[in-house]
């Protein structure tokens, strides 16, 4: 079963596509949060997951809005795509019937 | 100038991680246009964790307790050690030479020369010691090496602080000691040169090339064991009339004699992972029937 910020990062990774890169996905999730995802949570995760088998990495060309730097590129294996849909579908499962209101 | 000592921060810190990671990391902070401040909070956060994954590993705590703490503490022992017995060589037959009395009396001659090559075959054994440790370091800690390195250095000047040996306490040796470039500059010269230089210089060997071949192993390994035969008496020597004062009953002999063992196993070391190298590499090349 995939962690919170795994099934995040996996999301943020699906939703960009083609231009999923660290900054990117940094971006997205930060944006979908609203709080500061550290390029160190980032890395290691990135790490992890390959290192699972649920994405793939490889390093990209440089561009100059990245001062002649590499990007980390990441795509989303089969099996990362089946791991996020699982834990969609569980997060789907225990919220039925749950009205989250706030007093 | 403040945000320039930021970036120059930035940018050391960001070579503690590995190439790639450095060049994606570095392009993403550029990227995001983040203060040197910011980059240097997310820079030090990634290499945290990436140095703590690494302490996870044996690697590094062998580094420590194999090569920094043992051998950092014999070095230092035996470098001071010897440093006061050569000094004690140099002020006999030097500050005392005389042509007939040290060459023409066959006797003296005889002295001199047994001097002389034992005082080089102990810095041939200091110095082989010294580089295979420092190559065995690299080899074992590379990316923690900032952090092992330093320690080295620290037990190799700090291991011999408070204590003196025999030869220097002795009162008959005074006139030697209170000579500075034998009783300051020597001790520290040697350590310097018999010690630290070669085993920084077998560190960076290891950091370009972790494994050396096996031809280079053998012979390296060969001296190693030929000259601790020679000299290995000199670290039990070193460690009971070098480290005063001793404590009766504190130091077992039996003990002592393993000394020689601990000063050639980074070349064992060195030996072992050309063998596994070769092995590893055999396996690669072998064709599946």
């Amino acid at each position: 079963m995939l962690g919170e910020f795994e099934y995040l990062l996996l999301t943020a990774a699906a939703r960009l596509g083609n231009e999923a890169y660290g900054a990117a996905i940094r971006q997205e999730i930060e944006a979908a949060t609203g709080r500061a995802c550290s390029i160190g949570a980032l890395y290691t995760t990135l790490d992890r997951l390959e290192a699972k088998g649920l994405l793939r990495t490889w390093m990209g060309e440089a561009t100059a809005q990245r001062g002649g730097r590499a990007r980390r590129m990441v795509q989303i294996t089969a099996k990362g795509t089946h791991e996020a849909a699982a834990f969609y579908q569980a997060v789907m499962q225990v919220s039925r019937g749950v009205a989250w209101t706030v007093k | 100038m403040m945000s320039r000592l930021v970036w120059g921060l930035v940018d050391f810190s960001s070579r503690l991680l590995a190439q790639d990671e450095c060049e994606a990391v570095r392009g993403d902070l550029a990227e995001a246009g983040v203060s040197g401040g910011a980059a240097l909070v997310d820079i030090l956060g990634l290499v945290a964790r990436r140095q703590a994954a690494l302490w996870l590993d044996g690697a590094p705590w062998l580094a420590l307790a194999g090569i920094v703490v043992p051998l950092g503490v014999l070095l230092s022992h035996v470098s001071r050690w010897w440093a006061y017995g050569w000094a004690i060589d140099a002020f006999i037959y030097l500050n005392r030479w005389t042509w007939a009395m040290t060459v023409e009396n066959p006797g003296f001659r005889g002295l001199l020369v047994a001097a002389a090559l034992r005082d080089l075959v102990s810095g041939l054994a200091l110095i082989g010691w010294s580089w295979t440790s420092g190559f065995a370091l690299g080899a074992l800690s590379r990316r923690t090496l900032w952090i092992t390195a330093p320690l080295f250095l620290a037990v190799v000047l700090g291991a011999t602080v408070g204590t003196t040996t025999t030869a220097r306490a002795n009162e008959l040796n005074a006139a030697v000691f209170e000579v500075p470039l034998y009783g300051v500059l020597f001790p520290r010269l040697l350590r310097a040169l018999f010690v630290l230089l070669p085993a920084w210089l077998g560190m960076r060997r290891s950091l370009r090339q972790p494994a050396l071949s096996w031809r280079s192993t053998a012979i390296v390994a060969g001296v190693i064991i030929g000259l601790t035969w020679w000299a290995g008496r000199g670290l039990e020597l070193a460690m009971v009339f070098g480290r005063q004062p001793v404590h009766p009953g504190s130091i077992s002999l039996p003990l002592l004699h393993l000394l020689p063992l601990v000063a050639i196993w980074p070349a064992g070391f060195m030996v072992a992972t050309a063998i596994h190298r070769r092995v590893h590499h055999r396996s690669h090349l072998r064709i599946p029937s």
